[in-house]
């Protein structure tokens, strides 16, 4: 059986043939490797904007100004005039066609950051279901913070981080929420997660994990605050019992709390205190002698494990001793990397050492991932990072840590080793072929927790050969080719970044960054010199 | 099916569809269907039956299996997986409890 590749036969295949069975929408995708953006116009006069992304449905593209102040959202529109000539196929475009606001309508320009913040811009997240787009802007990172409230040491501070709600309509910011002297991992919006309306926000300063929920009207309701509390009632309860064990410390100064060697606690410990490692006496009641909820449930879960693995009692206390209580402070100090929504109420959270969280390599350090149900406050599972154990389920259910939305279902279209038995075998290979195998899983679970949106929904890039379109590339002077990912894998078209007569001066690095338009046969190439100079814009559309 | 009046229209052979008697539409027909009845009950669902779709997804019925499994005080039987457990996915030869760093 022959597939056509010519574009009028295939349009009287599908007038004649229905599809096979549930291939009806992969049919309609093949059109795109007859449509491409084959047409560029080199150095569209543009506004000198820094071009981030068009959305998912690719209603609007995002932009922020120069100095990272000001949010510009222009629609996407197409080029409209008429020709008068019989063969208008060869003639050239007029110039009207060739610039920047005949594909780009400005609708409207919103300054997000006050004087002292920057808008993130590498962060941006779209509700598709009703069009709202969450953007942050941040002040200047503190590194040397120290370590007061409650915060983890060694984790940077910035003093004003504030999420901003926009419906993209119109550019009305319709809520906002604060977080003051806090650290949330901006980039690339790696500490926030978006499922549906609800919102997962990572505090890695001070370990909390805030859930809110975007409602329709637009306004952002916070649901809970997983980390030192569970319930939404714990702290109330930890408060009025707190009060009545001072009230028990007053008069029997022998009372003895368990508690851990919390290194919050130090400076305001009694003197008397300072020698027990793990009984303290009764802290005055402001004090917390509790490890934070999310890590008791962490620790009992991990204990209840261990001791359920042996039947006799002395092994089992070997057992812990040996995996436990040995790591007692390594497990202790774990801290919260980041979060995914596996569903509305279970989260997958990584867990790490403090190192971890702001060096850039995250790799050399150790890590462990949990599953935490937010409803009945209990992890459900816990792994380490090269546990062969998640690496089954991750080769097995693959789609299901991509949280499917309800709004988009294009992931049941976007192959992964666990619904495509080719990629699959791709996977198996070279598990095969690895030398360490905690270091295959290692490698392949680096990318859990998902980032949101990460996978980016563009028809083109699925039919066609690309490589990270959504990262900046160190550009050199040649095209980069498309070529059909089937057989025959003729090449389709070129996308040329940069001016059209080529690069002269090579010695000054370029980076090139293009946005593709997930609908339409549009993309746009934005290379820039790192000296703060105009960036070359070119349109690639199809003529 | 019984108002089609296939006995008229043209086929091949005119003997075709010759039996065929077209319906009465003053008497309608008073045939009806054979419906089949079980003899047996084997197949009756048990009365108190409720089917309904499960809530959680099955990456995460396999994280709270895998977590009972762990945390259920194990049997003298070494065997304690339940066989259907044993066929649905294939274990690797590598231990498979979580462990503390080394």
């Amino acid at each position: 059986m022959f597939t056509t590749h010519n574009i009028t036969s295939r349009l009287f295949e599908r007038q004649i043939r229905t599809p096979p069975p549930g291939t009806s929408i992969h049919r309609a995708r093949r059109f795109y490797e007859n449509i491409v953006p084959a047409t560029t116009i080199y150095e569209v006069e543009c506004p000198d904007n820094s071009f981030r992304k068009f959305t998912e449905d690719g209603k609007y593209l995002i932009s922020f100004s120069r100095n990272h102040q000001d949010l510009i959202v222009y629609r996407p529109t197409w080029l409209s005039f008429s020709c008068k000539h019989e063969d208008c196929d060869n003639q050239d475009l007029p110039p009207k066609a060739k610039k920047f606001e005949s594909f780009f309508t400005q609708l409207y320009s919103v300054p997000l950051a006050s004087a002292n913040e920057l808008i993130c811009k590498d962060f941006f997240l779209y509700a598709e279901s009703n069009q709202f787009g969450l953007f942050a802007t941040s002040t200047a990172q503190i590194y040397d913070a120290p370590a007061t409230g409650g915060a983890i040491q060694g984790v940077p501070s910035i003093e004003k981080i504030t999420f901003h709600l926009l419906r993209l309509e119109d550019g009305v910011v319709l809520d906002e929420r604060v977080f003051c002297n806090d650290y949330i991992n901006l980039a690339h919006s790696m500490g926030v997660f978006l499922f549906d309306d609800l919102l997962a926000i990572v505090s890695l300063r001070y370990q909390r994990i805030h859930i809110l929920q975007i409602r329709d009207s637009g306004s952002l309701v916070d649901l809970r605050a997983i980390g030192e509390f569970c319930r939404e009632d714990d702290e109330l309860f930890l408060n009025s019992s707190a009060q009545a064990s001072t009230y028990i410390y007053t008069s029997d100064k022998t009372f003895l709390v368990i508690s851990s060697a919390d290194k919050r606690a130090p400076q305001h410990m009694p003197a008397n205190n300072a020698a027990n490692g793990s009984h303290l006496e009764q802290q005055p009641a402001q004090e917390n002698p509790f490890l934070s909820g999310i890590k008791q449930r962490l620790l009992s879960f991990i204990v209840r494990g261990i001791q359920n693995e042996e039947k006799d009692e002395t092994m089992r206390i070997q057992s812990l001793k040996k995996k436990f209580y040995f790591h007692f402070q390594d497990y202790v100090d774990l801290i919260i990397w980041k979060v995914q929504f596996l569903d509305r109420h279970h989260l997958l959270i990584k867990f790490g050492s403090v190192d971890g969280a702001v060096s850039r390599n995250a790799d050399n350090h150790p890590a462990f991932f949990a599953v935490y149900n937010m409803e009945s406050t209990e992890i459900i599972a816990f792994y380490q990072m090269s546990s062969d154990e998640l690496y089954l389920l991750f080769e097995q259910f693959c789609d299901h840590f991509h949280v499917p939305s309800k709004s988009s279902p294009y992931m049941n279209f976007i192959s992964s080793h666990s619904n495509n038995i080719h990629a699959l075998e791709q996977l198996r290979s070279s598990k095969n072929k690895a030398t360490s195998f905690p270091l295959f899983i290692k490698k392949v679970l680096v990318s859990l927790p998902f980032n949101c949106q990460f996978i980016y929904k563009c028809y083109i890039i699925c039919l066609q050969l690309i490589s990270a379109a959504d990262r900046h590339r160190q550009s050199t002077d040649h095209p980069i080719k498309f070529i059909l990912r089937r057989p025959p894998h003729t090449l389709k078209f070129k996308i040329k970044p940069g001016p059209e007569a080529g690069i002269t001066d090579c010695r000054t690095k370029r980076i090139s960054s293009f946005l593709f338009h997930p609908i339409l046969p549009l993309a746009l190439s934005v290379q820039q010199t790192l000296f703060l100079q105009p960036a070359v814009v070119n349109i690639h559309f199809r003529r | 099916m019984g108002s089609w009046d296939v006995g008229i229209w043209p086929s091949f052979d005119p003997h075709n569809f010759s039996q065929l008697r077209p319906n009465d539409p003053s008497a309608p027909s008073k045939k009806t269907p054979i419906t089949y009845h079980p003899t047996h009950d084997r197949t009756l669902p048990p009365p108190d039956q409720v089917i309904s779709s499960e809530a959680k997804n099955i990456l995460l019925r396999q994280f709270y299996q895998r977590g009972d499994e762990k945390l259920r005080p194990k049997r003298a039987a070494p065997e304690n997986l339940s066989p259907e457990q044993e066929c649905k996915h294939p274990r690797a030869s590598f231990a498979s409890s979580s462990e503390p760093p080394k």
